[in-house]
Order: C-alpha cells, then sequence, then structure tokens
C-alpha cells in the first residue's frame, strides 16, 4: 500500500480514504501537466477547473475521513471561486478574440516589458 | 467486491480519462465534454463520501451553469486551431521534470499523512442542515465575502464583454 491506510464506513462496506486522496493528487498533476504543454487558453483555464476539481475531492475525503463539515464548507468557497475565476477569464478571452484572432497565449507577449 | 467498491472503481477510471481527455483532445469542444465527464465522476465519489449537498452543487452549479459558460464560449469563438505543443526548445523535457518533481512531491506528502482521530460521529453530516448550519453561524463572514466576490466577478465580466467603447 502506498499511503497510510484509513477506511471510512459506506453502507456496509469499508472504503480506503487513500484512494480518493491519490485521485485527486493524480487528477491535479493531469491538470498542472495540461497548463504546461497546451497553448490554447481556453484549454488552459479548462485545465484550471481541473485542478480545482481535483483539491475539492481531497478537502471532502479528509472532511469524511474527519466527520469534520469544515471541509465541506471550504470545497463550496473553492467552487465560489472556480466560478468566479471561469467568468472572469473568459470574458477576457473573448474581449481578446474580438480583436484579434488568437492561437497561441504566446500571441499576448507584446505587453511584456 | 461490494456495490460501493464497485461504484468507486467505476467512478475512479472513468474520472482518470476524463482527466487524460482533458489534457490531450485537440478540440476544445472535446475538452470541455471531458471535464464535464470528470466533473459527474467525481460528484458520485462526493456521494460516496456522505457529501450530499456537494454532490448536488457540484451537479447543478459545476457541471452544469460553469461548463455551460465554457459551451457558450466556444460556440461563440469556433474553431481555434492549437499549434503543436513545442512552443520553446526544451519545454516538453523542462514539463517532464518539474511534473515528476511535482507528482514526486505531492506522494512524498501524501506518505507523510498521518490520520487523526475522527470527531464525534455526526448523524446528520454533510446534509443540507450541517451545511447550512455551519454557514450562517460559524462561517457566515467567508460565506458573505464570497456573494461580495460573486458581485465583483460579475461586474468585472460585463464591464470587459461591454462591446464597442
Amino acid at each position: 500500500m502506498l499511503l497510510a491506510a484509513s477506511s471510512i464506513q459506506v453502507g456496509s462496506e469499508q472504503l480506503d480514504v487513500s484512494w480518493f486522496l491519490l485521485l485527486g493528487a493524480a487528477l491535479f498533476v493531469l491538470g498542472a501537466i495540461g497548463v504546461l504543454i497546451r497553448r490554447n487558453p481556453l484549454v488552459m483555464l479548462i485545465c484550471i477547473e481541473l485542478m480545482l476539481n481535483a483539491v475539492n475531492l481531497t478537502l471532502v475525503a479528509f472532511s469524511r475521513q474527519l466527520n469534520n463539515r469544515e471541509g465541506q464548507l471550504f470545497a463550496l468557497m473553492t467552487m465560489t471561486v472556480a466560478a468566479a475565476e471561469a467568468v472572469v477569464g473568459l470574458a477576457i478571452l473573448v474581449d481578446i478574440f474580438r480583436v484579434r484572432d488568437l492561437e497561441d497565449v504566446d500571441d499576448l507577449s507584446e505587453l511584456k516589458g | 467486491m461490494g456495490a460501493a467498491t464497485l461504484v468507486f472503481w467505476i467512478a475512479t477510471l472513468v474520472a482518470l480519462a476524463g482527466g487524460l481527455g482533458v489534457v490531450l483532445f485537440k478540440e476544445p469542444i472535446r475538452n470541455v465534454l471531458s471535464l464535464v465527464l470528470v466533473m459527474l465522476s467525481l460528484a458520485v465519489l462526493f456521494l460516496l463520501l456522505s457529501a450530499q449537498f456537494v454532490f448536488a452543487v457540484q451537479v447543478i452549479v459545476y457541471a452544469g451553469a460553469v461548463m455551460v459558460l465554457f459551451l457558450f464560449v466556444i460556440t461563440l469563438l469556433g474553431p481555434v486551431r492549437e499549434q503543436g505543443t513545442v512552443r520553446l526548445p526544451w519545454q516538453i523535457f523542462i514539463s517532464a521534470v518539474v511534473i515528476a518533481a511535482f507528482a514526486g512531491f505531492l506522494v512524498a506528502m501524501l506518505r507523510g499523512v498521518s490520520y487523526r482521530t475522527p470527531d464525534a460521529a455526526d448523524p446528520i453530516f454533510g446534509s443540507v442542515q450541517s451545511i447550512g448550519v455551519g454557514l450562517f453561524t460559524d462561517y457566515l463572514f467567508p460565506f458573505e465575502l464570497t456573494s461580495i466576490l460573486l458581485l465583483v466577478a460579475a461586474v468585472g465580466a460585463i464591464y470587459l464583454s461591454r462591446g464597442a467603447r
């Protein structure tokens, strides 16, 4: 077993919290890979959403393991922040695309000093 | 293998497949639909973790509203051509090194996790009642702050998309 095990009761069965944590880590790494190698700004935003979802899974898994509702409350806050981030990011993208056709985030590099 | 274990592994595999789809598909519409797949399978996992309210919010707000927003923007912008994945020399190599280091760091951190003894069992754990009591008593101030955050985001989005200036 890769991680310290801690089982939770689901119905009449036992599930291991550490699998949830590993899945969250795997999804977060996948999102990070996407941000690093993709060039389309829209896809990069989607990958950031994937990372935020992975963090939510970790928060809810720890919340269940500790019988503590704070993790779920914080997951709800994360969802709010993710929604706000998506709205503003997409508005900026639409505004840029109205002026020019963008194929790559590096096309926006002329603002650098 | 019982039903809950089976549901867990199916949801896990679907989530991982969706995550791979988010990274690998070339058309943005497929990326978004893969992300919807990930979100729905995570919603199933939330239900397994007895977080009913987070499950409902995930399905309605996230998979429903936020992803529809992404789909709207994709249909608005039309197909975006994406060049190959290499934009800098050594980029793939450097990305691989960074990702490997980061993944190793995450696993090392998770290996160091030692679980604290759980709090006393809560009969209404994860229900709307439990979350609502939390939001309106102990966490009232952060809850109100999120409403300001959403207002600022809405005003900002309207300002950015107001058209001719």
